[in-house]
C-alpha cells in the first residue's frame, strides 16, 4: 500500500528515455530485514521506521550516472514473506543483479541466506551478480551476526559483502553502485567472449578501464 | 501481516497493489521498447546517410560511408573487418590501437549493447525459450484480464500523455477505489495459482523449443500451413490422385534422415492432409529435387541435394527510375537435373519476403547444357527505402518433361548490406547452395499491404476530463474511425482468378468483447480501393489503451460458402507472437492514434498470412 501512493513520484523518471543502459535489479531476503527501506533510502532518500509489509512486488526507477554512462535502474523490491514466493521468484529471471539482504540483529534472517542463494541459482541466469548486504548496522547494541561471519559467508558463496544501514544512510548508495559496476563488468566480459565481428564495438574503453571504487564495510 | 479480522479487505488491497505495480512496469517496458526502436531508427538513418544517391557522381574507389573518393597511393582507405567495405580514415572509430570499426559497424554494436541484448543472449544459454519481450508482468497482466471480466483501467496514465498527468492520476484514483471492490473474492489466491500456471507454461515452451531445436521451425510450420491454404490446393489434389508416389517417398527415407525429419513428421501430424513437402523430401535419390509446379517450390523442406556449380550475375539499382535490375549472365558446372545427363536450366528470382507470383521473375530455359548463358536482365520496380527489408532469392532449376522441376541450387542476397553503385555493374560468380534448413528466420509471410487512416474522435467538452469520465461509460462517447483505403500486392489465388475482396475489422476490448465491422465486396480487382469507413462507437481512450484492432482481408468465393483469408494486420496493445519489431511498431502506431486525438493518422500496414493469429 505504501507502494501504491509513493510510486507515482517516480513517474517522470520512469518515462525518461535519456539513458544508455537499463539494468534490472532485484532485492531479496527474509521478511522485515529492511529491503523496502533500503530501496526507499536509495531512490527517494527517505526513511520511515514504521514497518509496512510489501505486497508481492514493487519497483522503483532511478537513473544514475556512472562510468560516463547514464544507467537506468529498475529496482524490484520483493515481499519477503513465504506466501508471495510464487510471484517473487517469477521475477528472478529478468534480473541482471541481486541484493541479498539479511538483518544483523536477526540470526534467522542470516541463516536463510544460503536458501536465498539457492533460489537465485535455481531461477536466475547463470551469471547473476549478487551482493550480500547485512542491514541495520546502526543497531550495534542488538547485533547478533558479526561482520566477520557475514564476510565469511559471502566469501563462501562467492558474493561481495557490505554492511549497511537504511536508517542512517550507510553504504546504501555504495551497494547499488558496486552492483552496477559488477554488472557492467559482466556485460563487457560477455561481449568480449562473443563474436567480435558482431559485437566488436563493445570493448569500449569506458567499460573495461573502469576501476571499482574503493569501498569499506560499515565501520560502526 | 496483522488484520486477521479483516482478511477479505486486505486481499482486495493486495490485488489492487499488485496490479498497480504491473501496470507501472508495463509503462516502463513500453518506454524501453520505444527507446530501443528509436536507436534502431537512428542506426538506419545513419546507414542511409552513407547510401549512394542518384544526384551525385561517384568514382570507382570511394569510401563506403562518406563517399569521399579514395586515392591509389595516398589515403587509400582500408577494409573494415566488420562489414568488409572500404572506408576512409575519418569514418572509423578506434576501439584500441590495433582495432577499429567503420562508423556503421560501431553504431550497430553500440545499439546492441544499449538495447541490453547481451543479457538476453547470456540468459538464453540457460533458458533457450525465453523471448526478450515476454516478461512475467506482461503475461500476468494479460492473463489476469482474461481471468476477471471486470474492466480494469490502468491506474497510471498512459505512457505518452505528458500533459495533465497529475490530474488524470487523481481522477483515476477516485474512480478506482469504488470500482475495485465489487467482484472477486480470494483474488490473490487465483492470482498466485495463475502465476503457477504461467510459469509452468513457460517451462513447457522452453522444453518444446529444445525438442524442436530452434525457433525457426515454428515459423516454418506457420508457413507450411499457409502454403496449404492457398497455393497448394491444386497440388494436394494431384497428390491424392497418385498416392503411390507419396508412399514410395516417405517409405524411402533412410535412418540418417529420419533423425532430422522427426520434427517434420510431427508437423505432418498437425496438418493431417499430406503436405507438398513430403514430395520434396525425396531429393537425395537423384541428388536434386523435384517440384511439381513452381508456385509450390517455395513451401518445401529440402533434404541434402548434390548442388554443384556457380552462377554469375550483377545487381544494379537505377535510383532515378526506382528499378532494381538483376542481370543474370550464366552458370557453369551445374548438376544434371536428371539421370541421363539431362539438364535444361533456367533461373528464377524472388524478391523475398514476397513470394507471390508478382515477385517472381524467370529467365528463358536453355536446352541441354550445364553451362548455360542467359544474358537476361530481370527488373523490379521498388523504392530504394524498401530494399533494406528485402532479400533476393536467385535459384536455378531444371525444366524436365511433364513439368517436372528439379532444384539445382540457389543464392540468397540480403539487400540491406548491398552496396549499389549508380553507373557500374560488377559481375561476380556465386557458388550455388542448397535450400536453407530454416529460411529467413523470423520473416512471417508477406501478403501485401493495407492502406488505412485512423483517428480517435473525442467530443470537445470531455477532452480535458478524459479520465474522470471513466466513472461512467455512458458519459464519454468517443469514436474510433478507421478508413480503409485500399490494398496492394494481395496474393493471387489460383482458383479464383480475380479477387472479390472485402475487409473485416475486429476491435478486441480489454474485457475480450469484440466489436466487428465489414466492408462491401469489391469485385474483380487485384488492387481493391474500398474507401470504406469503419466506426467503433462508445469506446473510451482508456479502454483503447488495452485494446487491439485486427484488420483482415478476405476473398469472397462465389461458389463456396466460406471466404478465403488473404492476409491480416494488427494495430494496438495486445502482443502475440511475431518479431519484437513488428509488435512494438504496431503498439507505437496505436499510441500515436490515441495521443493525437481528432487527427487522421495514415498507416501502411503489412499484411501477414498467418490466419490463426487474427480474429475476424
Amino acid at each position: 500500500m505504501a507502494s501504491a501512493t509513493d510510486s507515482r513520484y517516480g513517474q517522470k523518471e520512469s518515462s525518461d528515455q535519456n539513458f544508455d543502459y537499463m539494468f534490472k535489479i532485484l532485492i531479496i531476503g527474509n521478511s522485515s530485514v529492511g529491503k523496502t527501506s533500503f530501496l526507499f533510502r536509495y531512490a527517494d532518500d527517505s526513511f520511515t521506521p514504521a514497518f509496512v509489509s510489501t505486497v508481492g512486488i514493487d519497483f522503483k526507477v532511478k537513473t544514475i550516472y556512472r562510468n560516463d554512462k547514464r544507467i537506468k535502474l529498475q529496482i524490484w523490491d520483493t515481499a519477503g514473506q513465504e506466501r508471495y514466493r510464487t510471484i517473487t521468484t517469477a521475477y528472478y529471471r529478468g534480473a541482471m543483479g541481486f541484493i541479498l539482504m539479511y538483518d544483523i540483529t536477526n540470526e534467522e534472517s542470516f541463516n536463510a541466506v544460503q536458501d536465498w542463494s539457492t533460489q537465485i541459482k535455481t531461477y536466475s541466469w547463470d551469471n547473476a551478480q549478487v551482493l550480500l548486504v547485512g542491514n541495520k548496522c546502526d543497531m550495534e547494541d542488538e547485533r547478533v551476526v558479526s561482520s566477520e561471519k557475514g564476510r565469511q559467508l559471502a566469501e563462501h558463496l562467492g558474493f561481495e559483502f557490505f554492511e549497511a544501514s537504511a536508517k542512517d544512510n550507510i553504504n546504501v548508495k555504495q551497494t547499488f553502485e558496486r552492483l552496477v559496476d559488477i554488472i557492467c563488468e559482466k556485460m563487457s566480459e560477455s561481449l568480449d567472449t562473443a563474436d567480435p565481428a558482431v559485437t566488436g564495438a563493445k570493448q569500449g574503453p569506458q567499460l573495461t578501464d573502469q576501476q571499482a571504487p574503493p569501498h569499506q564495510d560499515c565501520a560502526c | 501481516m496483522a488484520c486477521e479480522f479483516n482478511l477479505n479487505f486486505l486481499k482486495e488491497l493486495e490485488r489492487e497493489a499488485v496490479l498497480e505495480v504491473l501496470y507501472r512496469d508495463q509503462m516502463v517496458r513500453k518506454t524501453e521498447e520505444e527507446r530501443i526502436r528509436k536507436m534502431k531508427l537512428q542506426l538506419q538513418q545513419l546507414r542511409w546517410k552513407g547510401a549512394k544517391t542518384a544526384r551525385q557522381e561517384y568514382q570507382e574507389r570511394s569510401c563506403a560511408r562518406c563517399q569521399k573518393s579514395l586515392g591509389l597511393l595516398m589515403n587509400r582507405g582500408a577494409v573494415c573487418n566488420g562489414c568488409s567495405h572500404r572506408v576512409c580514415s575519418e569514418c572509423r572509430v578506434c576501439l584500441n590501437p590495433c582495432l577499429w570499426k567503420c562508423t556503421i559497424c560501431y553504431a550497430h554494436g553500440d545499439v546492441k549493447v544499449k538495447a541490453g541484448e547481451w543479457f538476453f543472449e547470456e540468459r538464453a544459454k540457460k533458458y533457450p525459450g525465453a523471448g526478450r519481450h515476454e516478461t512475467v508482468g506482461a503475461k500476468l497482466l494479460e492473463s489476469y484480464q482474461n481471468l476477471s471480466k471486470i474492466s480494469v483501467v490502468p491506474p497510471t496514465p498512459p505512457p505518452f500523455t505528458e500533459s495533465a498527468a497529475g490530474i488524470s492520476v487523481m481522477g483515476k484514483e477516485l474512480g478506482e477505489s469504488k470500482r475495485f471492490n465489487k467482484s472477486v473474492e480470494n483474488l490473490f489466491l487465483s492470482l498466485t495459482t495463475h502465476i503457477k500456471k504461467i510459469s509452468k507454461s513457460q517451462n513447457d515452451m522452453a522444453d518444446r523449443c529444445v525438442l524442436t531445436t530452434d525457433y525457426g521451425k515454428n515459423v516454418e510450420r506457420r508457413k507450411q500451413r499457409r502454403s496449404q491454404s492457398d497455393t497448394a490446393i491444386n497440388i494436394a489434389s494431384r497428390i491424392k490422385s497418385t498416392p503411390s508416389l507419396q508412399q514410395l517417398i516417405t517409405g524411402a527415407q533412410n535412418d540418417s534422415e529420419t533423425q532430422s525429419k522427426s520434427s517434420w513428421k510431427e508437423e505432418d501430424d498437425i496438418t493431417t492432409s499430406p503436405t507438398s513437402d513430403a514430395v520434396f523430401c525425396d531429393g537425395r535419390k537423384h541428388g536434386s529435387l523435384y517440384s511439381l509446379s513452381s508456385t509450390c517450390t517455395e513451401s518445401g523442406n529440402f533434404g541434402k541435394a548434390n548442388i554443384t556449380g556457380e552462377i554469375e550475375f550483377a545487381l544494379k539499382y537505377r535510383f532515378r527510375a526506382c528499378i532494381l535490375e538483376v542481370c543474370i549472365k550464366g552458370c557453369k558446372n551445374l548438376a544434371y537435373g536428371e539421370e541421363k545427363k539431362k539438364c535444361n536450366p533456367y533461373v528464377k528470382v524472388y524478391l523475398l519476403p514476397d513470394k507471390s507470383p508478382q515477385s517472381k521473375r524467370k529467365t528463358a530455359v536453355k536446352k541441354s547444357t550445364v553451362d548455360p548463358e542467359f544474358d537476361e536482365t530481370l527488373k523490379y520496380k521498388i523504392e530504394h527505402s524498401q530494399l533494406s527489408s528485402r532479400q533476393l532469392q536467385i535459384s536455378v532449376w531444371h525444366a524436365g518433361a511433364l513439368k517436372y522441376r528439379v532444384f539445382l541450387g540457389e543464392v540468397v542476397i540480403p539487400l540491406a548490406a548491398w552496396n549499389f553503385e549508380e553507373d557500374s555493374m560488377q559481375f561476380d560468380w556465386y557458388p550455388l547452395k542448397p535450400k536453407l534448413e530454416k529460411p529467413e528466420d523470423g520473416l512471417i509471410q508477406y501478403s501485401g499491404e493495407l492502406l488505412v487512416s485512423v483517428r480517435l474522435l473525442v467530443p470537445a467538452q470531455s477532452q480535458s476530463f478524459q479520465f474522470e469520465g471513466n466513472k461512467d461509460h455512458g458519459v464519454l462517447n468517443c469514436q474510433l474511425q478507421v478508413m480503409i483505403f485500399g490494398a496492394r500486392n494481395l496474393p493471387m489465388l489460383r482458383s479464383a482468378g480475380m479477387l472479390n475482396s472485402f475487409v473485416k475489422g475486429c476491435l478486441i476490448l480489454p474485457d475480450q468483447a469484440e466489436v466487428k465491422q465489414k466492408s462491401p465486396v469489391l469485385k474483380k480487382e487485384a488492387c481493391p480501393q474500398w474507401k470504406h469507413l469503419f466506426v467503433f462507437d462508445g469506446v473510451t481512450p482508456a479502454q483503447l489503451q488495452q485494446s487491439c484492432l485486427h484488420l483482415t482481408v478476405w476473398h469472397k468465393s462465389i461458389f463456396s460458402s466460406s471466404d478465403q483469408f488473404l492476409g491480416g494486420a494488427k494495430l494496438g496493445a495486445k502482443e502475440f507472437f511475431g518479431s519484437m519489431d513488428l509488435a512494438s511498431q504496431r503498439m507505437l502506431q496505436w499510441q500515436e492514434v490515441l495521443r493525437n486525438t481528432n487527427t487522421w493518422m495514415d498507416f501502411t500496414l503489412v499484411l501477414h498470412s498467418n490466419k490463426e493469429n487474427f480474429k475476424s
